[in-house]
């Protein structure tokens, strides 16, 4: 092991004669929080499908944790160690928060929730994995409101916690802190850095601000390819960074 | 703070209500052979409501299921001679092996397609039916269908020629699929397909392969209405071609969809109101499905729980006024 967790090598993805993803090889230290960011239009929500298994890359391979996964369906990679959130927050809207947390922790063992002889209550380990992440969470006075009567905010939050039920080794976060309140962003930036410290966390993210306060690595796309990669302060001085951002400016 | 589901609450609640509707309707209805009519669509229902109510899955072929029911265990006792809990066994077996198939297939589609897909085969097996006549009896039906006696390693332990030991019969069978549907929708299963209802991405992302989900409630939504199909050739001792016919289909979606998708008791609700007007409206208009049409759309339109939906809110109501 290199001390890497994930591994992406001249992934690329087209659609028809657009190539979203371009070459891109990346590689996510274990352990840490590593951020990609770019402009929109960048390639960055391309690259994070091919990562879930939400789209085949047309060329390139995708190592997780020593295995080859490239093609790996997306239900298929929670039970290895990777989690996902949405940018578009994507909950079971008319279940409670805790029944919503309960599921995403019995999907971490696949099929072996087709028992249909056995008994929710048999799940004892589900239970408690979903009410210790909403203590973690501080949902837990929530735990019976439909998920979709929660706040945006605390939406966004259980969205994150779906992921950590799958108990995984790579946590990938979409957008994060989409359409949240400038209230509400420091409540997430404190979750992620939280569970950046027992979690490798990778991070799509448009904001900067959160970007450069939590990530020990980021990644900077354009056009599909990688621009940039480096600490938090390299990046803000590089100029090519810059330009790239002035670019979508202008 | 950590609660846990009561296991044994699936002896509470509607299974008491369900037990108090099957002893009542035979006493209340002119007829035990009306009774056991009702009882063998509430289980079709009770099935047809796992996979819409609960998987959110419509399926237009649970009258290829019905019918396969019909046909096979008439079949075997027929031809194979079976007993009545072996051709049973037959009945239940194809159902399910009929249905995974149909599920295999139609699920690799999504919305409007998969229904499609369901309709499509359902066709299928009723033009199948109509041309094998040598077996089925193609347009006349399947006749002579018996009813044998209910006997256990040839040992009779009653005979079910009269009504009222069918119906008997019938109800225990109907009571041991309600408790069994109840204890599935109460498993980490039941709780799975509930979460493939209502969003179906975010299952898939939390870890649930969700085409074996969908492919198990087929499975065993097939097996039991399959089973219905049987215990309805053994009361009319006949199998109609209607039994595999697309108006088949139709008639347990909308006993589903009257009695509330989603609630199992509301299952018995639907079977009995729709087997209940045809037999009184028929009688005064043979154009009566024209009123069942108004019925559905007012329903639809205002009621959208269906009938236990309805009793729900009136209970809720009531529990409001009364604090």
């Amino acid at each position: 092991m290199s001390g890497y967790i994930l591994e992406t090598r001249d992934l690329a993805l087209a659609y028809g004669g657009f190539r979203a993803v371009d070459g891109v090889s990346l590689r996510v230290k274990a352990g840490t929080i590593h951020s990609v960011i770019g402009p929109n239009g960048a390639g960055k929500t391309s690259l994070f499908h091919c990562l879930t298994g939400g789209r085949r890359p047309t060329e390139g391979d995708i190592v997780f944790d020593g295995q080859e996964i490239t093609r790996r369906p997306a239900h298929a990679r929670v039970g290895i160690g990777m989690a996902r959130s949405f940018q578009v927050t994507s909950l079971f809207q008319n279940l409670s928060v805790r029944e919503n947390l309960r599921l995403a922790s019995q999907g971490r063992d696949g099929d072996r929730a087709l028992a249909f002889w056995r008994s929710v209550a048999a799940g004892r380990a589900h239970i408690e994995r979903a009410e210790r992440i909403m203590e973690r969470l501080n949902l837990t006075a929530k735990a019976d409101t439909a998920a979709g009567d929660l706040s945006h905010g605390q939406q966004r939050v259980l969205e994150v916690g779906m992921a950590l039920c799958g108990e995984p080794k790579l946590l990938l976060l979409d957008e994060p802190t989409s359409g949240m309140g400038i209230d509400d962003i420091p409540v997430m930036t404190h979750l992620i850095a939280e569970l950046g410290k027992d979690h490798t966390v990778m991070l799509i993210e448009h904001n900067m601000g959160i970007v450069m306060s939590i990530s020990d690595t980021i990644t900077v796309m354009s056009r599909g390819q990688i621009l940039v990669e480096g600490k938090p302060e390299a990046v803000r001085a590089d100029e090519r960074v810059r330009a790239a951002y002035l670019g979508e400016a202008g | 703070m950590l609660r846990l589901p009561d296991p044994k609450a699936v002896w509470g609640g509607t299974t008491v209500a369900v037990l108090a509707v099957l002893i009542l309707l035979p006493i209340v209805l002119p007829s035990a052979t009306l009774a056991t009519e009702i009882v063998i669509f509430a289980m079709a229902a009770l099935a047809c409501n796992l996979l819409l109510g609960y998987g959110g899955l419509l399926s237009f072929g649970q009258g290829l299921f019905f019918g396969a029911g019909s046909y096979l265990a008439s079949l075997a006792m027929i031809h194979g001679h079976l007993g009545l809990i072996s051709a049973l066994l037959v009945a239940i077996a194809a159902g399910a092996a009929i249905a995974t198939a149909v599920g295999w297939l139609a699920i690799r589609r999504t919305g409007i397609y998969f229904v499609m897909l369901t309709l499509a085969l359902a066709q299928m097996g009723y033009f199948l039916a109509y041309t094998l006549a040598d077996w089925t009896g193609g347009d006349n039906g399947l006749l002579d269908v018996p009813r044998p006696p209910l006997a256990l390693f040839g040992i009779t332990l009653a005979d079910l020629h009269g009504a009222g030991a069918y119906y008997a019969f019938v109800a225990a069978l109907f009571f041991l699929v309600y408790i069994g549907a109840r204890r599935v929708i109460d498993s980490p299963f039941g709780s799975t397909l509930v979460a493939i209802r209502e969003n179906e991405t975010r299952a898939a992302a939390v870890g649930f392969d969700t085409r074996h989900y969908k492919m198990l409630a087929f499975t065993l939504s097939g097996a039991v209405t399959a089973l219905a199909g049987a215990l309805y050739a053994m009361l009319i001792n006949f199998v109609p071609l209607d039994n595999v016919a697309m108006q088949m289909s139709e008639n347990i979606v909308i006993m589903t969809v009257i009695g509330g998708t989603g609630s199992l008791f509301g299952s018995l609700l639907g079977a009995g109101t729709f087997v209940l007007l045809g037999e009184i409206l028929s009688a005064i208009w043979p154009r009566w499905p024209l009123l069942l049409g108004v019925g559905l759309i007012l329903l639809v339109m205002f009621l959208r729980g269906g009938l236990w939906g309805g009793v729900e809110s009136l209970l809720a109501r009531r529990k409001e006024a009364a604090e």
